[in-house]
């Protein structure tokens, strides 16, 4: 019946492309600062951010779970890179490296915990959180690391193309693009999708399950370490309450992210470009409402109520799914 | 006045695109059990929610009782006394018989709480009815599938139904309680004043127990209202499919006595199977034959490592292996699974058929840094989809739109391309139309002719009989009984029926 529309504009994507630049129009015409070069610089390193920890989120969102200790395994990463430069003297690209592999092995535990007792990811990485930002804490004795090498603080307030944009949304958006090859173009992308589609079937098939949602919460932690380090860079130091108290801060545009996106809360789908798109309207929606002076507990009640509305969305979807394509 | 209960005179359906019925007529006569039959796709479903009041007709007109009538929705069809019973339970697991029995209507005492005596007393009359003896307060999940499909027509009674459609009635149930549900359908019939419509793929049903049919064929009336005595077999297959029906069988010669590819010898498993032996030969079809619950999709599951084997060896090529996962099976050792459940096992639905159709070769054809792209996969799974006749619009096309049929094509596809040596075969054709049926049969058999071995696992006999070069029947998780095929319907029936009751 619709054959003559093109295919792209009844993604969930196109729908979000349009929202982004409603959202635009209307910050730039009702607020002063908003297309100012400062504005748009200090979006670009809030926007970085978000979209790194909505992707973190997603890859476990993949396997029809959760990763609620993301801010906490981030903030713990983190940490531990400022511990590396600051206390150890470890170069910096040694201790990015380090970094990563921590983040990685901290996704590692939530993944083994969830797949050897079979409890819900929820319940695994709850636990975890406490367990990770309590360590860290204990450990740092919540001191914070403030004099990190200038070449490394000094990435964070690079700034680019005529000084609009942070280097920092240039490695996520990179990120995002990566992650979309390994989904669409690795054999190894198809099977995480595979396998958090339809566990039972993908296992029958000749995929070890259990391996590939290790995987996604290995990834998740690889993500969420990178995001902390991109924190650190931008606010030059590391400090343990930089994402809230047990790294709280970080969970709602996780969520809000790759649900705005297009990612099935019960799993087998992904939207890596989704997920990039809702964070820039998260981003967007904080930002503008700030500028029109709202307060901060109206920014925070609105952001609840587009999770309830993206939530809603997702459920719609299922039923609508039928068209849209497993990876975007 | 005319003697029918219910009369739907040209009816014609369109969706977009299709015209699922063209101009069909059904007639259902007072007390008498209707078969309505035809191919997937034949308009048998649409046909079904238009008399339960779930699609609206574009044309044509509906009456019963001789009123005509128009259902807007399946609740006001049920309040006039048309009930339908699906494949699929429609009982609340966690809820006791009498609860679900009174679901809609459940008796409140005087302070508005719930009467459960009165739950009790009521239920009870229904299974009276019925002449079951179930104690109304069993919960749902403690009874057999049989006993379970036999409350949900207490329910449909219960609703004091005049009309009963069941569909598929038989397809999880054991010979037995087949006979069981067919005598009680007869004495419904006979003493409730209740007319039944009746679908099944299974015609030796059909003339078991129904004493008119009308079939479907590509939404049109193949035939209506015909006596079941003035047909048989093979006129009813002409009519649903066209064309006549090939008889379809294995003729192979196979010499027993050869060095076995697969050898289970004295397996014990977790799940309570007992000292199996068995050996599969080198382009065998090997049948495991058995009623439901006799462990033989267990004891593959076991075979495939998906649960612990306690004792006993698996030997491949006279050298013992142990299997791990069915990666470990497919990897190493060439062995795989094809599903009896297909939407739950067997297909990943929310995916497309190319991914489906492709997810046991990604391993073999990815490149350098695990690279794979869909044409790499396209290449390699296209032959096998074509030889299939998958019918599917694209590659993306995801799977839960296909019918049936193709979805089961895809599911053997997907074991055609990963090129094993050894197939486990599980209930390939349930719920599937002759058609695809007699065409999975022959795949099957040249499948083992180029040299495939196969444990083919199937509760349908014919199907078994005319597949199968020697069939072992299994009970209650042991082996009871070893027959070499001579493909000779009666006399292996009865040897294989014997083995199980002995």
């Amino acid at each position: 019946m619709n054959n003559k529309i093109p295919n792209f504009v009844k993604t969930n994507q196109f729908g979000l492309l349009i929202l982004v630049i409603v959202f635009i129009c209307i910050f730039s015409f009702s607020t002063d600062g908003f297309t100012s070069r400062f504005n748009i610089y200090a979006l670009s390193r809030v926007v970085a951010l978000d979209i790194m920890i909505g992707l973190a989120m997603m890859v476990v969102i993949l396997t029809g779970g959760l990763n609620l200790s993301l801010g906490a395994l981030g903030v713990s990463a983190a940490m531990f890179g400022g511990w590396c430069m600051e206390t150890m003297g470890i170069p910096i690209s040694i201790t990015i490296i380090l970094v990563l592999a921590f983040g990685s092995f901290l996704g590692w535990i939530n993944g083994f915990v969830t797949v050897r007792t079979g409890v819900h990811s929820f319940i695994v990485t709850l636990a975890t959180m406490s367990i990770y930002f309590g360590f860290m804490t204990l450990l740092t004795e919540a001191e914070a690391f403030r004099k990190l090498p200038e070449a490394f603080t000094d990435f964070g307030s690079l700034k680019l193309f005529n000084k609009y944009v942070s280097p920092l949304l240039i490695i996520s958006v990179l990120t995002c693009f990566v992650l979309y090859y390994i989904f669409k173009y690795t054999d190894i992308g198809r099977k995480l999708i595979a396998a958090g589609a339809n566990p039972d079937a993908a296992e029958l098939s000749g995929i070890s399950v259990d391996r590939m949602f290790i995987y996604c919460h290995m990834l998740s932690g690889f993500l969420a370490a990178l995001a902390g380090i991109m924190l650190t860079a931008r606010i030059g130091a590391a400090i343990p309450s930089m994402a809230g108290h047990l790294g709280f801060d970080w969970l709602l545009p996780a969520f809000l992210a790759p649900v705005l996106g297009g990612t099935l809360l019960s799993g087998g789908k992904v939207t890596v470009f989704g997920t990039m798109l809702g964070a820039i309207l998260v981003t967007l929606i904080n930002n503008g409402l700030y500028l029109i002076d709202v307060g901060e507990f109206w920014v925070r009640f609105f952001l609840g109520i587009i999770l309830l509305g993206a939530v809603l969305l997702d459920r719609a979807r299922e039923y609508f799914t039928v068209k849209n394509s497993i990876v975007s | 006045m005319s003697d029918y209960i219910l009369e739907l005179n040209n009816i014609t359906k369109n969706f977009p695109g299709v015209k699922a019925l063209d101009n069909a007529n059904f007639r259902l006569k007072k007390k008498s059990i209707h078969a309505l039959l035809g191919e997937n796709g034949a308009g048998k479903s649409t046909l079904i929610k238009i008399i339960t009041g779930v699609y609206n007709q574009n044309e044509g007109k509906l009456f019963l009782n001789n009123q005509e009538k128009s259902f807007s929705s399946p609740n006001e069809a049920m309040n006039a006394g048309i009930s339908v019973v699906h494949q699929e339970r429609n009982l609340i697991r966690r809820f006791s018989v009498g609860e679900n029995l009174m679901l809609t209507n459940l008796p409140k005492n005087n302070i508005g709480l719930i009467d459960y005596n009165t739950v009790a007393k009521e239920s009870k009359k229904w299974l009276d009815i019925m002449e079951l003896d179930i104690d109304p307060n069993t919960i749902v999940s403690d009874l057999t599938v049989a006993k379970m499909q036999l409350c949900e027509i207490a329910k449909a009674l219960s609703l004091e139904s005049k009309i009963l459609l069941l569909d598929e009635p038989t397809s999880s149930l054991s010979p037995q309680d087949t006979k069981n549900l067919f005598v009680l359908l007869k004495r419904l019939v006979a003493e409730q004043d209740v007319s039944i419509v009746f679908v099944s793929h299974k015609l030796e049903e059909v003339f078991e127990i129904c004493d008119e049919v009308t079939v479907l064929r590509d939404g049109k009336n193949a035939c209506e209202s015909e006596q079941i005595t003035n047909l048989n077999r093979q006129k009813l297959v002409k009519l649903m499919i066209g064309r006549d029906e090939q008889i379809i069988k294995s003729k192979k010669n196979i010499d027993f006595t050869d060095e076995s590819l697969l050898d289970l010898q004295s397996i014990n498993t977790d799940l309570g199977h007992k000292n199996i032996n068995l050996n599969l030969k080198k382009g065998e079809i090997l049948g495991l034959y058995g009623l439901v619950g006799a462990g033989r999709t267990e004891l593959i599951k076991c075979v495939l490592g998906l649960d612990k084997i306690n004792s006993g060896q698996i030997l491949l090529n006279n050298k013992e292996i142990k299997i791990k996962s069915p990666k470990d099976a497919l990897e190493k050792y060439k062995i795989g699974y094809i599903s009896e459940d297909r939407k739950k096992e067997g297909l990943i639905l929310m995916h497309d058929v190319l991914s489906n159709a492709g997810i046991t070769v990604w391993s073999n054809l990815k490149k350098i840094l695990s690279f794979l792209n869909d044409s790499i996969v396209y290449n390699k799974v296209d032959p096998y989809v074509k030889q299939l006749e998958v019918k599917t619009p694209s590659y993306q096309q995801i799977v839960s739109n296909l019918s049936g049929g193709n979805q089961q094509k895809i599911s053997v596809a997907k074991w055609l391309a990963s090129g094993t040596d050894i197939l486990f075969i599980d209930e390939p054709t349930v719920g599937i139309d002759i058609k695809t049926k007699s065409y999975l049969h022959e795949l099957i058999i040249e499948l083992s002719l180029k040299g495939t071995s196969i444990i083919l696992i199937t509760s349908d006999m014919p199907e078994m009989i005319s597949l199968a070069d020697r069939i072992i029947t299994m009970k209650d998780f042991k082996v009871v009984g070893e027959t070499i095929n001579n493909h000779n319907y009666e006399e292996m029936s009865s040897s294989i029926m014997g083995n199980i009751h002995e």
